[in-house]
């Protein structure tokens, strides 16, 4: 088995750079976004605009870990607010029942979901694009009315409440700074494990599977494994996300939390912002999220739902002229500039 | 190499494939022809450990092969093209035949090499980082081809890869299956192209409704009633004389 050894020492590879998001390499775009995400939950102090930048972090790591299965994987799943149902609510039931820190709850729940999301695609083996969708949506009804009625265990549509006394340990803060910093670090920490299956041969047997399943049994990958992998790994990230929000927003009831709206939610992000890469969901929840909340604070007081609809048409729009997303736009825009300057240099050139 | 027992598969009340025996051996070109519907793809599927035999026993490497487990046939050595290629639509024509190294050969960078030295061989090489939807159906077909060979397989199942190519890409084609067996690779090759395969195979099964009409070199086979009857027609046995 040198061979193996070998192969597992030359592993860790150089970390390659480019200009715009490539798949396979950190693009500097990539790392000016994330810098700069840094640098504003450090600068900004107006409560109003921290609250919504902790919103955006949450989803854009929430958003990532959808992206894994959906992205990567080709598994477009309308059911991951039961992952990010199980995290929250596994989590906060630990803590509030037998007291464990929501920072071991948040393992158990990504532990949980993960069995779920395994289970799920197990089941779902032998169904396909719409059928897959359905059956996850169904999955996640599933969960919300079990979450309903089992009163005992989840307080059904009352919800669970998180006592507001500030405690590192139980992971509630009076200030917003260690929420900012705790989002910041899931979706940096996301981003990373993004970043990474894209380097690795995992990452590629997800694209094969999702691309063609025949052609990937054909070169020795089992595309069953391959996917329940995908979705377990996004279902227990989902679920550390549904453990942060029950911990930023201290009350949970069934109807919000494990709500399709939440599904479409992270499917909407990835797809603004561009499916199967670690940048689209970064970028699609920072257009999505600050624009909703924006929009809502503006003009829910005038005309009720118009938020809504002016949000809708923004989204078509970026769908229907962005089909890859902004990441793909923002790689489009980069190669066509580069041969515009690689023409330039031809030219001036040529005029020497 | 391969070594096929009686094998059957029906589906409904037809057997798509039926009572076919055969041995493959090592460094051999074995070409399968026969008229559509004869149960040549089929067969393929059984070899491929993508179908399930109704009945008989398929051994490779003289162990009996994992029947439906097509990954588990494809991890001991045994790559194939399909007839329709399957390339994964989203990668570059690079990462497509990097993916099949990557088995071998655990990080995307050493697969890179076998990839490189692949599609040199293959000589698609300048069409390394072209996106798989820009490829002409020539060019598919070589990248099937490519995709096979990076698994670094012992026995190669090729189908129909002559179809769709023009006539100097069908020689370039003939002169890449030619050396194969070179290379240390054993080919199973159905081809609907006669003059290719009758040129480059070594031997020929001829197959009619699912069962084995004939077996033997090219020359005797072309010369074969039945076969002429079957499949290649009066004007192939003139033209072959």
């Amino acid at each position: 088995m040198g061979a193996g050894r070998i192969a597992g020492a030359e592993g860790i590879q150089a970390i390659s750079f480019s200009v715009a998001p490539r798949r396979g390499a950190v693009s500097i775009i990539e790392i000016v976004v994330l810098a700069s995400c840094i640098v504003a939950a450090v600068v900004v102090s107006n409560r109003y605009a921290v609250d919504i930048m902790i919103r955006t972090f949450l989803w854009a790591g929430l958003a990532l870990a959808w992206n894994i299965a959906g992205g990567y994987a080709g598994l477009i799943s309308f059911g991951h607010a039961a992952f990010f149902g199980i995290g929250a609510y596994t989590s906060t039931i630990l803590l509030l029942k037998y007291g464990v820190p929501p920072w071991f709850g948040m393992l158990a729940g990504a532990l949980i979901a993960g069995c779920a999301g395994a289970l799920l695609t197990k089941v779902c083996a032998r169904l396909r694009g719409p059928f897959f969708i359905l059956s996850t949506l169904a999955a996640g009804e599933v969960v919300r009315i079990a979450a309903l009625n089992w009163r005992t265990l989840t307080g059904g549509s009352e919800g669970l409440e998180i006592p507001p006394v500030p405690s590192v340990v139980d992971m509630v803060f009076k200030s917003q700074w260690p929420y900012v910093t705790i989002m910041v670090a899931y979706m940096l920490a996301m981003f990373a494990l993004s970043a990474w299956i894209e380097q690795t041969r995992y990452g590629y047997y997800l694209f094969a599977t999702r691309d063609d399943e025949d052609g990937a049994s054909a070169i020795g990958i089992n595309p069953s494994h391959t996917r329940i992998a995908a979705m377990a790994v996004s279902a227990g990230t989902t679920a550390i996300g549904g453990t942060l929000f029950a911990q930023y927003f201290l009350y949970l009831d069934p109807t919000h939390v494990i709500s399709p709206d939440i599904s479409f939610q992270f499917a909407l992000i990835c797809a603004v912002g561009g499916l199967g890469t670690a940048s689209g969901p970064v970028f699609g929840a920072l257009i999505i999220v600050p624009l909703s909340e924006l929009l809502r604070g503006l003009l829910s007081q005038s005309t009720s739902g118009l938020h809504l609809v002016i949000y809708g048409i923004i989204v078509i729009i970026v769908i229907l002229y962005f089909p890859s997303g902004v990441s793909g736009a923002i790689s489009r825009a980069a190669s066509k500039l580069s041969l515009a300057a690689g023409f330039a240099a031809r030219v001036q050139a040529k005029k020497m | 190499m391969l070594k096929l027992d009686a094998v059957g598969r029906q589906f409904g009340s037809l057997w798509a494939v039926r009572d076919v025996s055969f041995i493959v051996e090592p460094s051999e070109i074995v070409g399968i022809i026969g008229p559509n519907g004869a149960g040549k793809s089929t067969l393929f599927n059984l070899i491929a450990g993508a179908v399930v035999p109704t009945a008989g026993m398929i051994r490779f490497l003289d162990r009996t092969i994992d029947y439906g487990k097509p990954y588990q046939v494809a991890r001991r050595g045994l790559a194939r093209t399909f007839q329709i290629p399957k390339p994964f639509k989203q990668l570059t024509v690079r990462e497509n035949v990097m993916l099949s190294a990557l088995r071998r050969h655990h990080t995307p960078r050493q697969a890179n090499a076998v990839a490189m030295a692949t599609m040199e061989f293959i000589r698609i090489i300048e069409l390394a980082e072209a996106s798989v939807a820009s490829l002409t159906v020539g060019q598919l077909k070589k990248l099937e081809l490519a995709r096979a060979l990076a698994t670094e397989p012992v026995l190669l199942l090729l189908d129909e890869v002559m179809a769709g190519l023009t006539p100097p890409e069908i020689k370039e084609m003939m002169t890449v299956i030619g050396a194969l067996p070179k290379r240390g690779i054993t080919v199973v090759w159905v081809e609907h192209v006669m003059m290719a395969i009758m040129n480059v195979a070594e031997r020929i099964v001829v197959m009619h409704q699912g069962q084995i009409i004939a077996q033997g070199t090219p020359a005797d086979v072309s010369k074969n009633p039945t076969v002429i009857g079957a499949y290649l027609g009066e004007k192939y046995a003139y033209a072959a004389r």
